[in-house]
């Protein structure tokens, strides 16, 4: 209980102590603290910045989507106007060629008959002869009646 | 002392008693019959040894439990959790009386002072025989003198051999702290403030510098009475609890059996009730200290 030398020995122990403390133990656990610290710190933030950039991603992802819709919609309308328009020529092509067609047709009908009575007329003309020659037995020459005949053709 | 027969007294004694170590006029010895002759230059062993022991202990807890390279990536566990807890104790503590005042100093001390106080203080609820009769059979086993005058004259028996084991209930130990915070009190109030400053300080309050002896007498009082108080405050606290425990003690070995038992039960609640002293008087002495050193670093005057 009595006072003496151990007080300044104590003393200097303690000095010894804070010293190494102050010197090696607190400086690293303190810096590991501010750099957990700063990490979390930064690592919210980011979290932050990341959930910002997601609902932007988001929005600019449904704007896309929403042009792509609008362009698909313009392009099936499009592709209906032009499948009806091919359509359309198809058909009037068609009814183009089917009239040229009959026409052709109608003309060759028109020739052929046009032919037939030609061909009708000549030889008509020359039974005629020859019936009536047989009927007025050599009586009338064709020289003599060469006008009437003619004239009988014409009113054929 | 106690050589033959026990005695209360002899008991209380022999737990109050320093192992002692010193110069004589015949040479170093810890003789605790040769005490008075080592006058000031004598050493509690026990107290320094069990000082020492628990500071070095604070020191490599500290040092082994943090991660060795400072990668933070890896999240706390288990010790480190504790110090970083003890740490941020310490931060706020210092934060909150030391304020804008930058001293990377007082944060370490703050820490040091805590947990080895702490310890220290722990040690007073090691049961009270356990330690020195163990360190007394060890040192009569070793170095005791036996009847051919081989070993230490002195260790007759294991009960010649003082061992006390808490630091803090030796005032050597609790004033040998204050009396370093006194110094670092007076380094820091000098190159803070200035040497003049400090010197107003204790001169020019209360009475103004015509008075200037009695503002000296009056601001040493206060000044000096700052360590004391600090250190005698731990010491007090402590030596009591310990006193309480050996008399607690004394009513398991000398009394009759159901007063034994109560001994027990008192023990327990002692004991229990004591935790709170140790961890009290450990944060007391360390916001002390870090008021001290703010009081320091004021510089204005009020």
């Amino acid at each position: 209980m009595n006072i003496n030398a151990t007080l300044l020995a104590q003393a200097i122990v303690m000095i010894v102590f804070v010293a190494i403390c102050w010197r090696y133990i607190y400086p690293p656990i303190l810096a590991v603290m501010q750099e957990r610290e700063k990490k979390i710190s930064d690592g919210l933030e980011a979290a932050k910045k990341a959930d910002d950039s997601l609902e932007e991603a988001q929005l600019a992802f449904n704007q896309e989507l929403d042009k792509a819709k609008a362009e698909a919609a313009e392009l099936i309308d499009k592709a209906n106007q032009r499948s009806s328009q091919i359509v359309g020529d198809a058909k009037s092509k068609a009814q183009d060629e089917a009239e040229k067609i009959l026409a052709a047709a109608a003309k060759t009908i028109e020739n052929e008959t046009n032919k037939a009575k030609e061909e009708l007329k000549s030889k008509m003309s020359e039974i005629i002869i020859d019936t009536t020659q047989k009927i007025l037995d050599q009586e009338i020459s064709s020289e003599k009646h060469d006008e009437l005949l003619k004239k009988a053709a014409a009113e054929l | 002392m106690a050589k033959d027969v026990m005695t209360t007294e002899s008991y209380i004694s022999h737990h109050l008693t320093n192992l002692t170590c010193g110069k004589t006029p015949e040479g170093w010895t810890c003789d605790p019959y040769k005490v008075e002759q080592m006058g000031f230059w004598a050493f509690h062993v026990d107290s320094l040894f069990w000082s020492i022991f628990l500071g070095a202990l604070f020191i490599v807890i500290f040092k082994t439990a943090m991660p060795k390279n400072i990668s933070a990536s890896s999240p706390p566990t288990g010790m480190q959790n504790f110090i970083e807890m003890c740490i941020e104790f310490v931060e706020d503590n210092v934060q909150s009386l030391f304020g804008s005042v930058k001293n990377t100093l007082i944060a370490p001390l703050a820490l040091t002072v805590f947990v080895w106080i702490l310890l220290m203080n722990l040690m007073d609820l090691v049961p009270v025989d356990f330690l020195p009769v163990l360190a007394g059979h060890i040192a009569y086993a070793v170095a005791g003198s036996g009847a051919d005058g081989s070993g230490v004259a002195w260790i007759t028996s294991p009960d010649s051999f003082y061992f006390k084991v808490v630091p803090t209930t030796d005032p050597n130990i609790t004033l040998g702290m204050a009396f370093a915070v006194f110094i670092l009190t007076i380094y820091y109030s000098i190159t803070v403030k200035g040497f003049k400053n400090f010197i107003a300080e204790l001169t020019l309050h209360p009475f103004g510098k015509w008075l200037m002896p009695v503002n000296f007498i009056l601001e040493m009082v206060n000044f000096i009475a700052k360590p004391i108080s600090l250190g005698l405050r731990l010491f007090g606290n402590l030596y009591a609890g310990e006193m309480i425990f050996i008399l607690i003690a004394l009513m398991l070995f000398f009394s009759s059996i159901p007063v034994g038992m109560l001994g027990f039960g008192l023990h327990l609640i002692w004991a229990l009730f004591h935790i709170l002293i140790v961890a009290l008087q450990a944060f007391i002495f360390m916001a002390l200290t870090i008021a001290y050193l703010a009081m320091a670093h004021e510089t204005e005057e009020h």
